[in-house]
């Protein structure tokens, strides 16, 4: 049986007295690919967030499980050594810390051991070979004056390197050139088969080249409409308003 | 030349004496001279050559105090040389006087190490029309030493000086770092970076002097704090009247990493000339969360996080250094003193 890797249920969340998601319940299987589409202020990234347990956003019901754990007591860092894997929509700039050494101490604290130096520059290399960036990229300071696109790139080497089990990438495709889509599509689907991904987007043209398993819409905290692929064409070519008839 | 038993001990009203009073960072009783002995100079790379002191003409009491008790001054030739001077201090009080005179182009880091339970440090220097000098001043004392130090640097004409500080060591630390370009196009960069633990206490005042056109001038202080330390960030920016065409500027940072450290910031700014930028700013604040956030969602722990934030924050302190020599002696010496740090 395929392995459950994410189990929401009945989850309601806030931000101070303001609910944002108000009962979703949700499954993600590994190897499954979920897209969760919806309008802005929808609650696609609070679910993202809250999954990967932002301290901003408060589970007032409801249950989170991965890999059958309860993720309630699990602080961040130990939920991404346990292999989640958040892709941010807008990821911090963190000035002073080159990429080089942000990626080799991520690197370690996820495997729980420091690879060796050699094994770690050769992974580096064929990673960044894939996504086409460049190495002045490592000595760079983390995000600290990056444009849309290379942040994305940053996020996606990030999860090629942690290769995690669950990913949840927030609105990876937005500030990408068509180029620059293509190529970290390719990277998603390089993970994508042994891992278990949540894609959330606003546009199709991701979805061209990620072949979702399951779409689903959000409207105000509430998945109120899950389909396959098609779910996905069908909101490119209608919008929303048909959908809103649904609540 | 004021004596200094004959000199007017400044009281608390006075800007640069505000936050770290004269008393409390004497080698004892203010209305004394102790006996204080040279600290050890010594470099592998440099060439340098002892001169006898001569007085500084200031109305300073730090200034006139160090008048008292320095004899000699340590003259440091650093025409297109690189190289390393290490300070060691060592008794009840010491205290040394560089003196740098840079006509090319030249790199220096400048190491203050040992146990004094006082220590008096003047530097001085004159980086002469078309000279580049970039130097880096490492503070690792003892934790149990108390620190005055005094700059006067001089900036010529088309001249570019880059005056770096690490300052990590020490009890009690007051510096006040004067520089003044006297030549027009002359450039000033400043970075300091102050690392707070402990009870640790560190007033730097910073005063930059713009008496020529086309003068420029950056000044950039990261300061942060853990424990109980404070830190003081006083700066004092001038532009006289005919220094027009002048572009400076001067930022304060200080990150608070516990509810009983503290942190001042008060950059200050005389502007005479109409034709200039001038710029400052100031900011105090906790460690930003949503940085915290993404360094634990990467897997390291939230004292992992922490360290990486701090490091970063005390590392770009120095980003802006042309000299790479100097940027990465001082980059370098950091990493290793918080690595130290985490594992004590």
């Amino acid at each position: 049986m395929t392995e459950v890797l994410l189990h929401v249920e009945n989850l309601h969340v806030s931000v101070g007295d303001t609910p944002i998601i108000q009962g979703i319940s949700l499954e993600i299987k590994r190897g499954e690919i979920h897209a969760i589409m919806g309008r802005n202020g929808a609650g696609k990234s609070t679910l993202a967030n809250v999954v990967m347990g932002h301290p901003a956003y408060e589970v007032t019901s409801g249950t989170i499980h991965y890999k059958g754990q309860n993720l309630e007591d699990m602080e961040v860092f130990e939920r991404a050594r346990a292999g989640m894997f958040l892709s941010f929509q807008y990821p911090a700039a963190i000035p002073g810390v080159q990429v080089g050494t942000f990626l080799r101490k991520s690197v370690a604290s996820v495997r729980g051991e420091a690879p060796s130096p050699r094994a770690f520059r050769k992974e580096l290399n064929e990673a960044m070979k894939q996504l086409d960036m460049d190495k002045s990229f490592l000595s760079r300071y983390v995000n600290d004056g990056f444009s849309g696109g290379e942040k994305k790139r940053l996020e996606i080497l990030q999860m090629l390197l942690l290769q995690p089990d669950l990913a949840l990438l927030d609105e990876t495709d937005s500030g990408l050139d068509i180029d620059a889509l293509r190529i970290v599509a390719d990277g998603i689907n390089a993970v994508a088969e042994d891992t278990g991904c949540m894609i959330i987007t606003h546009y199709q043209r991701l979805l061209d080249l990620v072949r979702p398993n399951f779409v689903h819409v959000l409207i105000d905290g509430k998945i109120v409409q899950s389909g396959g692929p098609d779910l996905a064409i069908k909101l490119e070519r209608e919008g929303y308003d048909w959908v809103d008839a649904l609540v | 030349m004021t004596s200094y038993l004959d000199a007017t001990v400044p009281n608390r009203s006075e800007h640069l004496w505000r936050y770290t009073p004269w008393s409390r960072v004497h080698p004892g009783n203010i209305d004394t001279i102790p006996v204080v002995q040279s600290a050890l100079v010594k470099s592998e790379d440099l060439e340098l050559n002892q001169t006898s002191f001569e007085p500084f003409s200031s109305t300073d009491i730090a200034r006139i105090f160090l008048n008292e008790i320095l004899e000699e001054t340590v003259v440091v030739s650093c025409d297109d040389a690189n190289g390393h001077i290490h300070i060691h201090a060592g008794g009840h009080a010491a205290a040394t006087h560089l003196h740098f005179s840079c006509s090319t182009a030249s790199n220096v880091i400048v190491h203050l190490h040992g146990e004094p339970d006082w220590f008096g440090l003047a530097l001085t220097g004159d980086i002469n029309a078309n000279a580049q000098l970039s130097v880096g001043i490492i503070n690792e004392l003892s934790s149990d030493s108390v620190m005055v130090r005094v700059d006067d640097w001089c900036v010529h004409r088309d001249a570019r000086f880059e005056l770096a500080t690490l300052s990590m060591g020490g009890h009690r630390n007051k510096s006040d770092i004067r520089s003044t370009l006297v030549g027009t196009n002359a450039s000033l960069k400043q970075f300091i970076a102050v690392h707070g633990h402990g009870t640790r206490h560190d007033d730097h005042h910073i005063e930059i002097h713009h008496q020529q056109p086309h003068t420029t001038s950056h000044l950039i202080l990261n300061a942060a704090c853990d424990d109980r330390s404070h830190s003081i960030g006083t700066g004092a920016l001038k532009i006289d009247d005919n220094a027009q065409h002048t572009d400076a500027g001067q930022v304060f940072r200080n990150l608070l990493l516990s509810p009983s450290s503290r942190a001042e910031a008060i950059p200050e700014l005389e502007v005479l000339a109409n034709e200039v930028a001038a710029a400052h700013g100031a900011a105090s604040a906790p460690i930003n969360k949503e940085q915290l956030h993404y360094l634990m969602s990467r897997g390291l722990s939230e004292q992992e996080a922490t360290s990486m934030i701090v490091e970063g924050f005390l590392v770009d302190s120095f980003s802006g250094l042309d000299s790479d020599h100097v940027r990465e002696a001082m980059q370098t010496r950091l990493t290793v003193h918080l690595e130290c740090q985490l594992i004590g």
